[in-house]
């Protein structure tokens, strides 16, 4: 007859079992408090990665000469009259500086369809910045898609870089984290941030578009473009996420072209039935205030767009633009 | 007994020493992956969909002097990466994928277009798509099922898919070719022909503005719970109205939705209005200035929306309301 050695476990047998049971059981259980990670989970690869803050791009503000709305059917001859009608380019771009202009080229989309910034538009900011003396222009932006394929169908690297800018396409290294201050949204999130490092003034460009989301695509949504991982997470808080761009980005100046509005099926439209001319350029050292006027060339009110009032609400700017008294022209 | 004791020992102990060896390798994967998780990579990779049907078909697709260029698919939780904030529309309405393709000149490099094709699953689905982006004083197309076209490209449906282009400019040569890209789908993609959408025959023919059903399948006039709705336009005089209705499980269905949706109005500034016939005694609602009219009979939710006057309104909602009652027979 065989017996089980349990049956024949002495007391220090058992004592000794017991202690190295206990022993397995404490390694395990320290080795996970030594990983543990109070903090949770990076979302940075490289650890002495610091995380960063754009930096203030935005000039001091001049009463009466922050706003303007210039008429016309030229784009090149209506921005031109709308930067001059805040004191010329050389208020916002200074001898021997870098400056950064964001279009709006999220898709890879011809500009006859308008869901992107027009190419002769952004060529002749460059070229302006240019004769301001600007020791170089770059123009850069962040689509989701294929960014080499939504700055050629669009034509805009074209147009830049013939006017002497310097296109810059996403890469990975670009990206840097970032934790906006009394933001809900964007904490620790990554930035499109290389390009805007070191540059001197911000200029961003952007049509004027119904947006399915958002109500209207303009000023402020065109900073979208700077969010990097899967941004499309804050489409649930649209305007929250908007009004925290307000927040995060402050520009030199903005453009906002109403030459020819999407009304429908923004913001990628996709017919030229999606559109409306109406002539109408707008330049502004406050983008709140610009959208604000720039809604209503979609038949919107400022009310209807609840970031507005909550860029407003965090000191972006205001949505009264009436008050900027915004100085008007005619090309 | 001693040696079955021993063997067993050592068979233990190498059991226990492959275990343990398996699960270190399994935690250094774990660190591995973990350190190289970044948020700012998300995003950028594309997505692999299966092989789709349009792939097989796509050399009997392209268009005389053109060749292919890149092709893309995209699934839902990705779709944002190529139409932004239009893909919630998509994706609240059964969109299942979606497949591009873009075809360029061989001559004239300058002449391109980039194909969509949107997988909405079933018909109806792709009816709420093309319904809701229709543009309007556009010219329709009348060899398809639904379909028109604006001065630059064609737009309409193939069965479960919605179908549109987009040109890179105003050109004949351009529309023709995606002409020819669109006739050679209806040949050569297969899809259930057989399949009609019923609700559309319910509204009234007369005074209906052709071409102007529209289905929301999720949130119509900014309403949540409000689903599934088919629109008509009916042109009385100079007068545009916009009739709907709903088919419902069942009438308790029918009447919660629509107690929902009158509720909804009220409480947004909506008064209640005396209605001329008697039928639509409270139901009508004076809302800013314009007329809503919502009720139920039987599974269905039907009413008015926006209508200028209370006269006209009153006047297509009996109407609809008759046809509805047939249609319930």
């Amino acid at each position: 007859m065989t017996k089980s050695n349990d049956t024949n476990l002495g007391r220090r047998q058992f004592i000794t079992r017991a202690g190295k049971a206990g022993i397995s059981i404490a390694a395990a259980g320290s080795v996970s408090l030594l990983l543990y990670d109070v903090k949770g989970p990076p979302r940075h690869s490289v650890k002495t990665e610091e995380f960063v803050t754009l930096p203030d791009f935005s000039i001091p503000p001049i009463a009466g000469q922050n706003m303007s709305i210039v008429q016309g059917p030229d784009r090149k001859q209506t921005v031109t009259k709308a930067i001059e009608l805040l004191g010329g380019i050389e208020r916002f771009v200074k001898k021997g500086e870098t400056v950064a202009i964001k279009p709006n080229v999220a898709f890879a989309s011809p500009p006859m369809l308008g869901a992107t910034a027009q190419p002769e538009l952004v060529a002749e900011v460059v070229t302006l910045c240019y004769k301001a003396g600007a020791k170089q222009v770059v123009v850069t932006d962040n689509p989701i898609n294929d960014p080499a394929s939504c700055f050629t169908l669009s034509g805009v690297s074209k147009a830049a870089s013939a006017a002497g800018a310097k296109v810059i396409l996403p890469k990975l290294y670009h990206f840097k984290h970032t934790n906006l201050e009394g933001g809900k949204l964007i904490k620790n999130w990554p930035v499109f941030f290389g390009p805007f490092a070191y540059v001197d003034k911000l200029i961003g460009i952007s049509p004027v578009k119904h947006h399915a989301r958002a109500g209207a695509s303009m000023s402020m949504k065109n900073w979208y473009g700077l969010l990097g991982g899967r941004r499309n997470i804050f489409h649930q808080d649209i305007n929250t996420i908007i009004a925290e761009l307000s927040m995060m980005v402050k520009p030199t100046l903005v453009i906002l072209d109403g030459t020819e509005v999407m009304l429908t099926n923004g913001p990628t439209g996709g017919s030229v039935s999606d559109l409306k001319r109406v002539n109408t350029l707008i330049a502004s050292c406050d983008m709140v205030a610009a959208d604000s006027y720039g809604c209503t060339l979609l038949d919107l009110k400022p009310k209807d767009l609840p970031y507005l009032a909550k860029a407003q609400a965090a000191g972006a700017g205001t949505t009264n633009y009436e008050a900027l008294e915004p100085i008007l022209g005619t090309v | 007994m001693d040696s079955t004791s021993d063997r067993s020992k050592k068979l233990e102990t190498a059991i226990g020493i492959c275990l343990l060896t398996i699960l270190f390798l399994i935690a250094i994967t774990i660190l591995i992956k973990q350190s190289d998780y970044d948020m700012g990579r998300f995003g950028i990779e594309k997505a692999v969909g299966e092989p789709e049907p349009i792939k097989a078909k796509l050399l009997s697709l392209v268009p005389a002097g053109f060749e292919m260029l890149s092709e893309e698919v995209y699934l839902a939780d990705n779709l944002f990466e190529k139409i932004n904030g239009k893909a919630p529309l998509y994706i609240e309405s059964g969109f299942e994928k979606l497949f591009t393709q873009r075809f360029i000149n061989k001559e004239n490099k300058d002449l391109w277009m980039e194909l969509f094709v949107f997988d909405m699953a079933v018909l109806k689905n792709a009816f709420s798509v093309y319904s809701v982006q229709r543009r309007p004083n556009v010219q329709f197309l009348p060899d398809m099922q639904f379909g028109y076209r604006t001065g630059d490209a064609p737009y309409f449906v193939h069965g479960k898919y919605y179908i549109e282009f987009i040109a890179s400019s105003k050109s004949d040569e351009l529309f023709k070719a995606m002409m020819e890209v669109a006739h050679n789908i209806q040949t050569n993609l297969p899809v259930d022909k057989d399949t009609e959408i019923p609700e559309l025959t319910l509204f009234p023919q007369d005074n209906l503005v052709a071409d102007s059903p529209k289905l929301y399948l999720a949130s119509a006039f900014g309403f949540e719970g409000f689903n599934n709705i088919f629109t008509a336009q009916y042109k009385l005089g100079d007068e545009t109205i916009t009739a709907f209705f709903s088919k419902r499980t069942d009438s308790k269905d029918a009447q919660l939705v629509s107690k929902s949706y009158y509720n909804f109005l009220l409480e947004n500034g909506g008064e209640v209005k005396p209605a001329t016939n008697k039928m639509l005694e409270g139901k009508v609602i004076n809302f800013y200035d314009t007329t809503e009219i919502v009720s139920a009979a039987g599974p269905f939710v039907y009413g008015i929306h926006e209508a200028e006057s209370q006269q006209s309104a009153e006047k297509i909602a009996i109407t609809l309301l008759n046809k509805l009652g047939q249609g319930n027979k």
